[in-house]
């Protein structure tokens, strides 16, 4: 599995490192200056390339990960519910209802990280890939052109407020990011579920490094704006430090959960595909629907997979089990519980 | 079986529900109660079972097993976790593979949530909170040694068997001096007549 892991992530490296090449036109559009972030994007192709290849080995994982893509790339399913796919991936990926369900508190908390990070992403990586130049014809501007692998997308004057959008995008990413992974941090250090075994390592870096990132990315802002530069040089310096450490951490600590997360669109696609066609299973004592029957059927044999040789008792709901043991306690055991 | 840990013992359990209400202000799923009370045979007896995560030791945790997403840490001591909120994706593998029926699902929140042995609490040498308050002592916690010395001579089993899988665990159960040598029964049935179980 080791070798298997490594073969992927060296060749999804190496296809990054082309794409790299080819998209800033041969390193022409390729700022130098960058070559520590997109030196640090292909640790993180590898790391995420690997880790994600030992997880999806796993019987767990391998299971639904094959059903979830088969019920993706149904035509059946396509033609049955077209909309279901778009639906889930925006109020399960983007706005995260089921979030709201856990606390209202910790889902505005977690859209501000989410929307601020996806804007950051958007912006830096294919700034630091050379795909995106920002380009003057009149010098020093005020007009200014975008183009993506060297064509032209979108012309704007820099002292428009598209301009100023450009300009601060990772400015207003950072404030949408504090203010989140603030409150996150509170949360670890006041809440006393949320401590119940947290890990430093686990738990709090990874709100540490988002508030770091953040604040010295609006420092760099302030030092251009208010002190002419001072202190810039260190600024970057640590700016650079705190997202590359950042960026190689994502596949290792809890930051893989945004690699893992949409696994649960499709499992949630392969049992809404099943619960269309009104395959329920139901428990064989009493009857309580369990879940749909292919999920039943794709977790027996998950468990024989793992040489868990209890699979048939899935076919029961979690109160008949505790009551047949029950049961059997008092039959076998301990009879009349005395 | 772990050093300090749950013991169960249904023959004292008088259905009171005061393990279920003082689990809910258990500070990691505050208002939620994770220990299941069963009546076995409503009606006909009286009888009730507590049940809390019996922190399978072998195989382990299967319900960490047949997770698809690495949400389920077992933490040295021996302690199952309840589900990482930032992992679970609320597939309810672990509901449905758990031998004993323990983790419970709010499928709104995609989220499981089981008895983690109160690890806000035991984690600095508290008891949990269904042991605190249980009047009888059907849930004691200790080492099997305080046990013994509270209740001289009395046996406990931490093995069980389902059909013919047996699972050992973290949590034992208190069983009658001639029980001890054999797994308690899991309670999976079976007797089936044309694939219908009939017991």
């Amino acid at each position: 599995m080791t070798r298997r892991a490594t073969l992927v992530a060296t060749a999804v490296s190496l296809l990054l490192i082309l794409a790299i090449y080819f998209g800033s036109r041969m390193l022409r559009d390729f700022d130098s200056a960058l070559i520590p972030y997109a030196v640090a994007t292909v640790f993180l192709a590898f790391g995420v390339a690997y880790r994600y290849t030992v997880w999806v080995s796993a019987p767990g994982a391998r299971r639904l990960f094959t059903k979830g893509w088969g019920s993706l790339f149904s035509a059946e399913n396509f033609r049955k519910a077209p909309t279901a796919l778009p639906k889930m991936i925006a109020t399960y990926l983007g706005f995260q209802k089921f979030l709201g369900a856990r606390s209202h508190a910790r889902w505005a908390a977690h859209q501000l990280i989410f929307w601020g990070c996806i804007l950051a992403a958007a912006i830096t990586f294919p700034l630091t890939w050379g795909w995106f130049t920002f380009t003057s014809s009149t010098g020093s501007g005020p007009g200014y052109e975008m183009r993506i692998w060297g064509f032209k997308v979108l012309g704007y004057d820099s002292s428009s407020l598209i301009g100023w959008l450009m300009f601060h995008g990772l400015d207003v990413a950072a404030v949408l990011v504090i203010p989140g992974a603030s409150y996150f941090l509170y949360r670890r250090m006041k809440d006393r579920g949320a401590m119940t075994g947290q890990r430093f390592a686990y738990d709090l870096v990874p709100l540490i490094a988002l508030i770091v990132i953040s604040v010295t990315g609006l420092l760099l802002t302030f030092s251009s704006i208010f002190l002419h530069g001072g202190g810039y040089e260190f600024l970057a310096l640590l700016h650079m430090v705190s997202v590359v450490f950042t960026l190689i951490y994502i596949p290792f600590g809890k930051f893989f959960h945004i690699v893992q997360r949409p696994a649960a669109v499709g499992m949630q696609l392969f049992k809404y595909t099943a619960r269309q066609k009104d395959e329920v299973f139901h428990c064989r004592r009493c009857n309580t629907p369990i879940d749909t029957a292919p999920y039943v059927e794709n977790l027996e044999a998950t468990m024989r997979d793992l040489k868990l040789d209890f699979a048939e008792w899935a076919e029961y709901c979690p109160r008949c089990k505790r009551e047949l043991r029950g049961n059997a306690y008092l039959s076998h055991v301990k009879k009349g519980f005395k | 079986m772990m050093g300090k840990t749950i013991f169960i013992d249904p023959g004292r359990c008088i259905g009171c529900q005061a393990c279920v209400s003082a689990c809910r202000e258990c500070d990691s799923h505050r208002g939620k109660s994770m220990i299941h009370l069963d009546y076995t045979d409503p009606g006909q007896s009286v009888a009730s079972l507590p049940t809390v995560c019996m922190h399978c030791e072998d195989p382990i945790a299967p319900c960490a097993e047949v997770c698809p997403a690495e949400a389920i840490l077992i933490t040295a001591d021996g302690v199952v976790q309840q589900a990482d909120t930032t992992r679970c994706i609320g597939c309810a593998n672990c509901v449905n593979a758990c031998p004993f029926g323990v983790p419970k699902i709010d499928l709104e929140a995609k989220l499981q949530m089981k008895c983690n042995l109160c690890y806000d609490r035991t984690a600095y040498g508290l008891a949990p909170m269904c042991a605190t308050v249980c009047p009888t002592g059907a849930l004691f916690y200790g080492t099997l040694e305080e046990l013994q010395a509270e209740r001289p001579g009395v046996q406990v089993a931490d093995s069980f068997a389902f059909g013919d899988v047996m699972v050992s665990t973290g949590v034992a159960m208190v069983v009658p001096a001639d029980k001890v040598q054999w797994p308690v029964p899991g309670g999976l049935p079976v007797v089936e007549v044309n694939g219908v179980d009939v017991r």
